[in-house]
């Protein structure tokens, strides 16, 4: 059994693209069981994101896998194939499961290392779970797959550091105050950032938003936006003294905030920490209010060097990410690897019992004077050399290092012991145009 | 048996250095589980010691000095339970190791002075050896503080950034441990003055008696660390001195109990030098 998988993602095809091959926006589950309905083996799971759609599929046969998803494809969005067919991509078996590892990771994201795509891939298996689209190959695929996300999250430093400017705002407010429940956040003047900012304090569960601005429709606007509260231009300096976090973004030629305003209300602070996040340019805040004492004050240009050293860092730690992502893909081959001698190993074992028993047949005459008890005996002791003759070749066949050695051993295995209706179990991706008599279900 | 909890508290010490250093949960918690396990242990000697001279084994340096580590592993675990923080063991686990050692290198014979034989010298010592434990975390607590305010003050957030607590957790876990420790320092004080008086009129002839004042250095050295840290206290409530300076004064605090601990305790005659 092959893992197959076919799908456009935003590194082989152009959004106009992707936007026409999108399952999100449609029924994902109707999708997978049509798509698990046309494979034998019934297994299917439909990965639909902003940035890819992918199918994986447990088939026999990777090259018909591919023509039919093709023509799925085609007939589930009503695309002309040529429209799609050069921007999709395709893995068989070790590449397939590198590739959803990597997905999973986040290193195949267009933002290295976000958390949102593990989720997207839990939800993408659930979904065809609960429709029963999946069986033991994707399962054991996916679930593997959650264990490298988890793991190069937890072992890595890949997901790590803010990457926008306004998380990187929280991550160093967070690093400050620890929780942020509670906090008294005030912006002064609406922007872009600032309001995106504000958004992310306002979703870290920050208590209240004070908002002012030289017009103060403005201030309402942006308030309303967060679930804050517009103040009056004129209030600024006593906000200052209640705030925790300060954002200020307003169009000001001058300093709007100095180093005699802050130290004035510092007093009525008791030395609480007072962290600022100057995004104006010009400069809304004095340079200078940074030397005090319990005082952070980031402009943004410091929060742009932060983001930067977070990518720079991100980017050091693909390595260690890729070698969780190889160690686990060895692993789960080695599974599909033994998974692949099963049927050689069944025929097998159904060789020797079947060997065992016609001989207990053909002795029947003689062993028809032993006692029950002695006739039990017999039988148990037959059946155990059986089983002991099978233990080392069976735990060999399921320990192969690589499937072209499994194939040498199991032609060899099967004609040894001629296991006629057995076939050995095809590998690389280069031979699945050979035809391949029929194989026994297991 | 002496070197068993040593040799607990060094694997411990190697785990939570790994666990600092590659941030491996799996790592965190066997180090959290040596500790225990080196606490266990540590009790048990502690135990059989006690049993052996029918008290705590506190009256003696080295064995003040090993209880003062179990009293640090204690309060260290105690913290880390309650605060789900394991960050800080790397900074704890050096200091414990370090005094761990003096300890087991360093014969110590319990002393047999009559005079000591009072409940009141069991309480001054076991709250000084309380106190210092909490103002030993206060300190390294404070330490981490600065380290990492300079690093967001000077925004550059480097290796440390990632890895410890918030300043403000850092800063309420320093304050708690201060106020513990100060609590038990002024036990510990008061109770050696009471005891101090007591003793004059049953043994006026006692030369350590007759040294106890605030001349001798290690007399000295308590108060001024009671005052240092009752300033910080002080400042801290009403001086608004928070964050950086509270931890600039735990830090120095505990640099002055170690002073008072050691060099003094071991080299310097003092009314503390029991025969």
């Amino acid at each position: 059994m092959h893992v197959f998988l076919l799908g456009v993602s935003h590194q082989t095809a152009p959004i106009d693209v992707r936007e026409q091959l999108d399952f999100s926006s449609r029924d994902v589950g109707a999708a997978v069981e049509a798509v698990a309905a046309r494979y034998s083996a019934g297994e299917a799971v439909v990965l639909s994101t902003c940035n890819r759609s992918e199918i994986y599929v447990a088939s026999d046969d990777p090259a018909r896998a591919r023509r039919e998803l093709i023509e799925f494809l085609h007939s589930y969005h009503g695309l002309p194939a040529e429209k799609f067919e050069s921007h999709v991509f395709v893995r068989t078996d070790e590449d397939a499961s590198r590739h959803l590892f990597r997905v999973a990771a986040g290193l195949d994201s267009l933002v290295v290392g976000e958390p949102q795509i593990l989720g997207q891939v839990k939800d993408a298996f659930q979904v065809a779970a609960t429709r029963q689209c999946v069986g033991p190959v994707l399962t054991r695929l996916f679930h593997t797959s959650f264990g490298v996300g988890k793991r190069v999250r937890s072992e890595t430093g890949l997901g790590e550091g803010a990457i926008s400017v306004g998380f990187a705002a929280v991550a160093l407010a967070r690093k400050i105050f620890g929780r942020l429940d509670a906090r008294g956040v005030l912006v002064v003047g609406a922007g872009e950032i600032s309001s995106l900012t504000a958004q992310h304090l306002r979703a870290q569960g920050v208590g209240e938003i004070a908002v002012t601005s030289r017009t103060a429709a403005h201030a309402e606007a942006l308030a309303a936006d967060v679930s804050g509260r517009a103040i009056p231009w004129g209030d600024l300096r006593s906000a200052l003294a209640a705030a925790d976090i300060v954002i200020t973004a307003t169009g000001s030629p001058r300093p709007i905030i100095t180093r005699a305003d802050v130290e004035g209300v510092s007093g009525r602070r008791r030395g609480d920490p007072l962290f600022i996040i100057d995004i104006a340019v010009p400069r809304d805040v004095e340079a200078a209010v940074g030397e005090i004492e319990q005082v952070f004050l980031y402009n943004v240009d410091d929060l742009q060097a932060v983001v930067q050293e977070n990518l720079s860092r991100r980017s050091s730690e693909i390595g260690r990410a890729e070698a969780i992502v190889s160690q686990e893909v060895e692993r789960f081959s080695a599974w599909r690897r033994s998974r692949g001698a099963v049927p050689t190993i069944v025929a097998l074992r159904q060789r020797f019992e079947q060997i065992r028993r016609a001989e207990l047949q053909r002795l029947e005459g003689k062993l028809g004077a032993l006692t029950p008890e002695a006739r039990a005996t017999v039988d148990e002791v037959t059946r155990l050399i059986n089983e002991k003759l099978l233990l080392a070749p069976t735990a060999q066949l399921k320990a192969l290092p690589d499937e072209q050695t499994q194939m040498a051993y199991t032609e060899a295995v099967n004609r040894l012991f001629e296991l006629r209706d057995e076939t050995p179990v095809s590998a690389a991706g280069e031979e699945m145009d050979v035809e391949q008599p029929n194989r026994p279900r297991s | 048996m002496k070197i068993v909890p040593l040799l607990l508290y060094i694997v411990s010490g190697v785990a939570y250095a790994v666990h600092f250093a590659r941030r491996d949960p799996g790592v965190g918690r066997a180090a959290t589980a040596s500790l225990f396990v080196a606490a266990l242990a540590h009790t048990f000697l502690i135990g059989m010691q006690t049993m052996e001279v029918h008290h705590i084994p506190l009256a003696s340096l080295p064995t003040a000095v090993s209880t003062f580590v179990w009293l640090l592993t204690l309060s260290y675990l105690y913290l880390e339970i309650t605060t789900e923080e394991r960050t800080m063991g790397v900074f704890i686990l050096p200091i414990v190791v370090g005094l761990q050692t003096i300890s087991v290198v360093s014969p110590g014979v319990e002393n047999a002075d009559p005079v000591l034989d009072s409940p009141w010298f069991w309480v001054h010592v076991a709250s000084l050896l309380c106190a210092y434990a909490s103002f030993a975390l206060a300190g390294m607590l404070g330490l981490t503080y600065m380290l990492q305010f300079k690093e967001i003050k000077k925004k550059h957030l480097g290796y440390l950034y990632s890895r410890l607590p918030s300043l403000l957790t850092l800063d309420t876990m320093n304050s708690r441990a201060m106020t513990v420790g100060w609590v038990f320092l002024t036990i510990g004080v008061t109770v050696g003055v009471i005891w101090t008086a007591q003793s004059r009129a049953l043994a006026p002839e006692n030369p350590n008696l007759r040294m106890m004042s605030l001349d001798d250095p290690k007399i000295f050295f308590a108060v001024l660390t009671w005052v240092v840290y009752s300033f910080a206290l002080f400042a801290r409530n009403r001086l608004g001195w928070t964050g950086r300076r509270a931890a600039w004064l735990s830090f120095v605090g505990f640099a002055i109990i170690l002073l008072n601990f050691l060099p003094i305790g071991y080299f310097v005659e003092t009314s503390h030098t029991f025969q």
